[in-house]
């Protein structure tokens, strides 16, 4: 794209211009005051364009206030894993389809690849790494490890996050609850039938000998 | 992603002049953001719409009932361009009083892509075809001179098209808001217009580059529900039980009293670049029983004129059995 003059810094510094002689300037023949009062009018209802360049965003992560400089096309994702150190959330295929980088924001689970920076600012961001409290894991973490829910654990952040918005939800969810609610997180490894069981330990219910993870449509 | 400036805006207007001639709005951006990756589009803007909320005036729940009467299908119901996917699936209302609207809605996507997708979004989202959809080849959809999936790989392609673009419109509520006989209301050069979903679409049918019928300076508000339908019902077919794009979708409104419809609507998806209803299968089924044979013969009427491609025959018998499933889901 061609760069654009960022019209917010210009419209900011000939509004604050302006109203800074426009104070200075009380004595001056009313004619000129009224000139200068439009001025100020045409230059204030221009409305904030950020960027192309990095601009102060300002994010509220498992509870804490981070502040950064970020170009507008940054993800949230990007923010957590190369601008802090949160890398718990995982980057896999940054397309909204594989569910390595779901956070939760304001409860609710996001891919956080699809997400801009920018644009998470003023909501409450989970990561994993906002889980467990003072070395003390939820019991959703406790529920994977106790049923083997992992294999080589690149999916884990997000099907754990995924089950935890599900129970906030659901305290008692159904085979099929689980299912549809996981059905945004892919693992390759194939532990689904382990992260089923690791729900329904989560939420106090019975884990299945056998779990059928795969439907088989039918068509009439 | 190319860089891009941000902003942030608060009315349709204040939208429509930020978003300029090379800019884009932002919703939920699961698709928008899909299309920058793959460098498919280079907006120069995102506009920020989720805090446009024209129609409700700041109310907190983006879906509204007008004039609701208490008799089911007769209500008026308001919709925000910003609501989520995830808010239409789980509102009580809807499900009462407009079921198939919320069982499309449940089909969208994933949990993280219902929570986040706007039904602006939803309806606005481009061709999923994967000629269009790879970044090192120029489709005619995207300027080039040739359709691919005529020729190529065109197991979802559509059966029916009215250009070379084959396309098909792949938005779940497209196709049930369509049955529901929705208006789109759209805000352009400083007026509030109503719209029926069939335009929101129709130069989809005929220009290979249109992904719908909306011109630049133009702002998609919400969408309103008049029907006055008692029963609406939805059904896709995919290849996995969830968190898939349908194969073959269907949506079907009517109003079902003494074992007989009336007003029947019946739409299919992913079958064409619009959502595809054929006026005579409706008539047809006017005053009839919802029986297997009526609905039966309404699923001929529909695909007649299909042309399957080298590929993608299987959805002419797909759509006959999901038309009869959608159709007979009517009766309860």
């Amino acid at each position: 794209m061609k760069p654009k003059t960022p019209a917010s810094a210009s419209a900011l510094d000939r509004r604050s211009f302006l109203k800074g002689i426009g104070t200075s300037a009380v004595a001056v023949a009313s004619v000129q005051v009224g000139a200068m009062a439009d001025e100020i009018n045409k230059a204030a209802p221009a409305p904030a364009l950020q960027g192309p360049g990095a601009v102060p965003v300002s994010l509220t992560i498992n509870g804490e206030k981070k502040d950064f400089q970020l170009e507008p096309r940054v993800t949230l994702l990007d923010a957590l894993r190369y601008f802090s150190p949160l890398t718990g959330t995982k980057e896999v295929c940054d397309r909204a389809t594989c569910g390595a980088c779901s956070v939760l924001i304001d409860g609710k689970l996001t891919y956080s690849c699809m997400k801009l920076a920018i644009d998470a600012q003023g909501h409450e961001i989970t990561t994993i790494e906002g889980l467990a409290k003072d070395g003390q894991l939820t019991p959703v973490q406790q529920a994977f490890i106790d049923c083997d829910a992992l294999m080589c654990g690149f999916c884990t952040p997000g099907m754990v996050l995924a089950t935890t918005a599900l129970l906030a939800e659901n305290p008692k969810p159904t085979v099929d609850d689980v299912k549809r609610a996981c059905s945004g997180n892919l693992c390759r490894c194939g532990t689904y039938p382990h992260i089923l069981n690791a729900a329904l330990k989560a939420s106090g219910q019975a884990v299945t000998e056998t779990v059928t993870v795969i439907h088989h449509g039918s068509v009439a | 992603m190319n860089p891009f400036q941000y902003a942030t805006a608060t009315t349709p207007d204040e939208a429509i002049s930020l978003v300029g001639k090379n800019g884009r709005y932002l919703g939920g951006g699961i698709d928008l953001l899909d299309e920058m990756k793959a460098y498919i589009l280079s907006p120069d803007v995102l506009v920020d719409v989720k805090s446009v909320n024209p129609l409700l005036g700041g109310k907190a729940n983006p879906i509204v009932f007008v004039g609701h009467t208490g008799v089911p299908g007769s209500s008026v119901c308001n919709l925000e361009s910003s609501v989520t996917i995830a808010q239409m699936a789980s509102d009580a209302n809807l499900q009462k009083y407009y079921p198939g609207l919320v069982e499309a809605a449940s089909e969208v996507g994933s949990p993280q892509i219902r929570n986040v997708a706007t039904l602006a979004g939803n309806l606005l989202q481009h061709s999923r075809c994967w000629y269009y959809r790879q970044p090192d080849i120029v489709c005619l959809k995207r300027g080039g001179n040739t359709c691919f999936a005529q020729e190529g790989e065109n197991k979802y392609s559509s059966l029916f098209s009215g250009c070379a673009c084959i396309s098909p419109v792949v938005s779940n509520l497209a196709v049930i808001l369509t049955a529901l006989d929705a208006w789109i209301n759209i805000r352009s050069k400083g007026k509030d217009q109503k719209i029926s979903v069939d335009m929101l679409y129709h130069s989809a049918w005929h220009e290979p580059f249109a992904h719908n019928s909306l011109k630049a300076e133009t702002f998609l508000t919400g969408v309103s529900l008049h029907t006055q339908r008692n029963r609406s019902a939805y059904r896709q077919i995919s290849e996995k039980s969830s968190f898939d794009w349908a194969l073959v979708s269907c949506a079907a409104a009517g109003n079902v009293a003494n074992g007989k419809i009336t007003d029947a609507r019946v739409v299919l998806g992913a079958v064409a670049p619009v959502p595809y209803m054929v006026k005579e299968a409706n008539d047809f089924l006017e005053g009839k029983p919802l029986t297997d044979e009526t609905a039966s013969k309404a699923a001929d009427i529909i695909l007649k004129d299909a042309k399957p491609l080298a590929q993608n025959g299987y959805k002419v018998p797909l759509a006959h059995t999901l038309i009869r499933r959608t159709l007979l889901a009517l009766n309860s």
